[in-house]
């Protein structure tokens, strides 16, 4: 049973990842959406990161000293300043292990 | 130039490869302690190759959901892949078959993020490096879940270790640095907004609603920049 439904998960997150890539699909994109697609990277990314941060439990965070929210905000000033992902992510999760087990 | 196109493609996913560690050993050993065997936790990265619908969808088979609840959930989180699949539509669309079906299999949130510039996957050595970005990312994903998996009963339970953060670092990474543009920023600050309330209103397609709202937000607000800049542009003449 569990083997039948991973089959049919990968028939599904296989088809939402090809769907548009298919050619004789009938959709021609007008500049008008290929411009409001363009946007489509910050867009989904941050819808991603955002909510790991600020809601936990069900509930917004409200404390200034949440770990999420402390290592986030660094990162966030690291990423301006340097840029790059790997001082990013090793300084963001460094600064998260330490607030949430050390202090 | 092949080669080395390939070998750039592999080493330039390495940072997101190393960022996603906790997440994927934490998907391979999550299955084997809700009871999946070895098979059926192979099969998750090997196939579904999906890091929150591995995840949701383990906690819902171990917990007898039924069959209907999980692939709709499956749906339901993978549906952003379908605005990356419009997004790269008119790049990807005329590539052969196999390499179109190959991109398509390793077009993860991580590919995604890192071929989202106007210049990339177009022509072929460009299309090389992003599929081997993508199968970089792939052989890691598997690797970190084989992990898990070998690991599984000998590890606590992980779920809630704040693994999570890394995952958001790693798009905090991938995003900040893209906003150099006023609709860029409006696009970013209106998901961040969106995604946090629709995520208390508990929407099903939270994340999904949020990116559009932002994604017409970023482009109205492009459409009045372009139409200042003309109007600037004619005032700029007649005086």
């Amino acid at each position: 049973m569990t083997l039948l439904t991973i089959l049919l998960m990968t028939c599904i997150t296989f088809t939402t990842r090809y769907l548009f890539l298919h050619p004789s699909l009938p959709i021609k994109l007008s500049p008008q959406i290929s411009s409001l697609l363009s946007f489509s990277a910050p867009a989904v990314l941050t819808a991603i990161w955002v909510p790991i941060i600020l809601v936990q439990e069900n509930k917004l965070v409200t404390s200034i000293t949440d770990p999420y929210l402390v290592a986030a905000t660094i990162a966030i000033f690291v990423s301006i300043i340097t840029k790059s992902v790997y001082w990013t992510v090793g300084t963001g999760v460094l600064a998260f292990t330490v607030v949430r087990y050390v202090i | 130039m092949m080669v080395r196109v390939t070998i750039k493609g592999f080493v330039d996913m390495l940072p997101l490869n190393l960022a996603v560690i906790p997440w994927g050993i934490l998907c391979g050993s999550l299955a084997i302690q809700r009871d999946f065997s070895v098979l059926e936790a192979l099969l998750m990265p090997l196939l579904v190759f999906a890091g929150a619908a591995q995840l949701v969808a383990t906690e819902l088979i171990a917990s007898n959901a039924s069959l209907a609840t999980v692939l709709f959930t499956v749906f339901i989180i993978s549906s952003r892949h379908f605005l990356y699949g419009l997004a790269l539509r008119d790049k990807l669309k005329k590539l052969p078959l196999p390499k179109r079906l190959s991109i398509a299999f390793v077009l993860t949130d991580e590919l995604f993020a890192l071929s989202a510039g106007k210049k990339s996957l177009r022509g072929k050595l460009r299309i090389t490096y992003g599929l081997a970005a993508g199968i970089s990312f792939y052989l890691g994903w598997l690797i970190w879940n084989i992990i898990g998996i070998v690991a599984g009963s000998y590890l606590p339970d992980l779920t809630s270790l704040g693994l999570d953060f890394a995952i958001a670092a790693t798009f905090i990474a991938l995003v900040i640095p893209t906003i150099t543009t006023v609709p860029v920023l409006v696009t970013v600050i209106v998901a961040s907004i969106l995604s946090v309330v629709f995520k208390l209103w508990h929407w099903q397609l939270d994340l999904v609603a949020a990116a559009i709202v932002a994604m017409v937000c970023g482009y109205l607000c492009l459409q009045v920049q372009t139409k200042f800049a003309v109007i600037d542009k004619r005032q700029g003449s007649i005086s």
